[in-house]
């Protein structure tokens, strides 16, 4: 334990030490939201009013916060993903320097080593993704506030849920790359394409339905919609009780993904978190058995 | 003396090519042993099976009584390895660095703390435990190096060409430091090299060629097997030189005459004791040794 301890504080502070890595980590989601809120947050509200049935009216600050909701919600799902790839270049870089010799000529166990790497990596991206989350609760504060303390406290659990997944993930992914050049070609894809494989930056359910169908099959596009479930609680229930008929909150849930359907059935938001947990489990599984059995030059 | 690594009919290939054919060798307990050969003859693809890096072809690696292949955890507490190209952390100071892996072998706390204090008063290194890795010079990252590999208290210390892009000054204080070890902690070690004079005071040098061994024995054998003497002499004719009949080399103010061994030396002395007034034998050069083994030549080193 001692030695997992003692791996996992060199991971952490290696990161932190790299004031490159870390500050571009910190501001990707601060100018993720800069974007968000300066070239989609108009294109959002002309959207979410005119899907409104005609004779409804919506309070300024009720469609600030709703669109607000969605866009960090896109925002954090998106982040905690790319944010582990990039906290992740830890390992490529220890087998790129050659550093990984040093710790497979000593007795310290593989499976020991994988877990060592999945904290670090795990610890350094949540220091991120909190940091993230904070700025978009101030964002959300200014646009309109409806979040319960349940509801935050739900959020957290979500962001800590994807964090996860996306350490997971992208362990398992960056367990195959041996150069900096390698792990750069796979960031910039996986920041590319995630966003949109998720249902982050468009509604799965804009997409025609043999992409949704697969799509359905991925287990971020739960995250996603758990999140975005949580974070617009609030504002659901202010439109209930200003009166929004039951019909028009389904079309908007079903419009923005909070609502998804796997064949004619409705996932639920805890089978929704059941799939996340085992799929944070499956990849962290097969992470530390890729560690164990597959042997790879120079480790 | 006991056997402590034994290597057997070792086989490694990387396609068509037979990286390690063949290998078989043991190191002594307490000796210095010296695994000679150009870029590419073997001997780091050797080093990496003995350390459980790579997996080998076919062949058997015994250390400290235990196979490789079974004890590979038992066997990595027995062995430090100062690598080619360090594997230390360039941000972190270099008491972070020693930290994080002492902590690989369970050493934490006060043992760490004690080993530390033992390690930074052999090898000088007090004033340096603050200091990021990477700022260091040369000469203190391999002292550093070296601490890493000994901060287990292993009973073998293999070190993979660790004099490479070093100044002499530097490679002087290594070895001064190495032959401390080797002389205070009756140390093994395991030296790979392609600089001949690091192999001098060896005790053993096995010479590698295209995976095999061409050549093995101590240095006095190798250089009385594969090396002739030089006679040097000063003040001598050199028309009556060339009369004894062996090829010489006009230096400065001697010439230098090759001869087959020591006994053609001594015959020649005896036989023309009007020539030899002022003269020196000297055995011929490893380089001589590695020249006539192998048919190439290998960088030289600076004398230590």
């Amino acid at each position: 334990m001692k030695t997992l301890f003692a791996f996992i504080r060199r991971n952490v502070k290696l990161f932190f030490k790299d004031k490159g890595m870390f500050f571009t980590s910190l501001i990707t989601p601060l100018i993720l939201l800069v974007l968000y809120a300066t070239f989609l947050s108009n294109v959002y509200k002309d959207s979410f009013a005119s899907a409104l049935p005609d004779g409804f009216t919506i309070p300024d600050t009720l469609l600030n916060g709703a669109v607000a909701s969605q866009m960090i919600s896109a925002l954090l799902a998106v982040c905690c993903v790319t944010i582990a790839f990039c906290a992740n270049l830890l390992m490529i870089g220890d087998k790129a320097s050659g550093s990984i010799r040093d710790f497979t000529v000593s007795p310290v166990r593989k499976s020991v080593m994988a877990l060592g790497y999945y904290v670090s990596s795990a610890v350094t991206t949540l220091t991120v993704t909190f940091t993230a989350l904070v700025l978009c609760f101030i964002y959300l504060a200014f646009q309109g506030w409806y979040l319960t303390f349940a509801d935050v406290l739900l959020v957290v659990l979500d962001v800590l849920l994807l964090t996860l997944f996306g350490t997971a993930l992208s362990s398992c992914i960056n367990f195959f790359l041996f150069t900096n050049g390698q792990a750069s070609a796979v960031g910039t894809i996986v920041s590319a394409g995630y966003g949109f494989l998720c249902g982050a930056y468009m509604p799965i359910s804009s997409f025609p339905e043999s992409l949704q169908n697969v799509l359905k099959y991925l287990p971020g596009t739960y995250g996603t919609s758990l999140l975005r479930n949580h974070m617009m609680q609030g504002v659901f229930a202010e439109m209930e009780s200003i009166g929004f008929p039951a019909e028009v909150m389904v079309g908007i849930k079903d419009g923005i993904d909070c609502n998804l359907y796997f064949g004619e059935t409705a996932v639920s938001m805890t089978m929704m978190g059941v799939i996340m947990a085992g799929s944070i489990l499956l990849f962290t599984g097969i992470f530390v058995a890729f560690n164990m059995f597959i042997k790879q030059k120079g480790k | 003396m006991e056997k402590i690594i034994e290597i057997e009919h070792l086989n490694k290939s990387y396609g068509d090519i037979h990286a390690v054919n063949d290998l078989s060798f043991c190191v002594k307990k307490g000796e210095f042993f010296s695994f000679l050969g150009v870029n590419g003859a073997g001997k780091s693809t050797t080093i990496s099976m003995i350390c459980g890096q790579l997996e080998k072809d076919s062949g058997k690696i015994t250390i400290c009584g235990m196979d490789c292949e079974t004890h590979i955890e038992e066997i990595s507490r027995k062995i430090g390895v100062v690598f080619q190209n360090s594997a230390l952390d360039a941000p972190l100071s270099v008491k972070d660095n020693l930290k994080s892996r002492a902590a690989l072998y369970g050493i934490c706390g006060k043992d760490f703390e004690n080993r530390l204090a033992e390690l930074a008063e052999l090898l000088d290194f007090s004033n340096l435990l603050s200091r990021p890795f990477g700022k260091l010079s040369g000469g203190q990252k391999r002292r550093i190096d070296i601490a890493r590999a000994l901060i287990h208290n292993p009973e073998i210390l293999i070190l993979d060409e660790p004099t490479t892009g070093l100044d002499p000054q530097t490679r002087k204080n290594l070895w001064d430091v190495i032959g401390q070890l080797r002389k205070e902690k009756q140390m093994t070690v395991f030296l790979t090299t392609h600089y001949m004079e690091e192999t001098a005071d060896a005790d053993y040098i096995v010479i590698l060629d295209s995976g095999k061994i061409v050549a093995e024995g101590t240095p006095l054998q190798l250089k009385n097997t594969y090396a002739g003497d030089y006679i040097t002499l000063y003040g001598a004719d050199e028309k009556d030189i060339a009369k004894l009949g062996y090829p010489y080399e006009k230096i400065r103010d001697a010439v230098c005459i090759s001869v087959p061994d020591t006994k053609a030396a001594t015959g020649l002395i005896v036989t023309h004791p009007e020539l030899f007034s002022d003269y020196e034998i000297i055995k011929g050069k490893m380089d001589d040794v590695f020249l006539a083994v192998t048919g190439k030549k290998l960088g030289g080193g600076g004398d230590r």
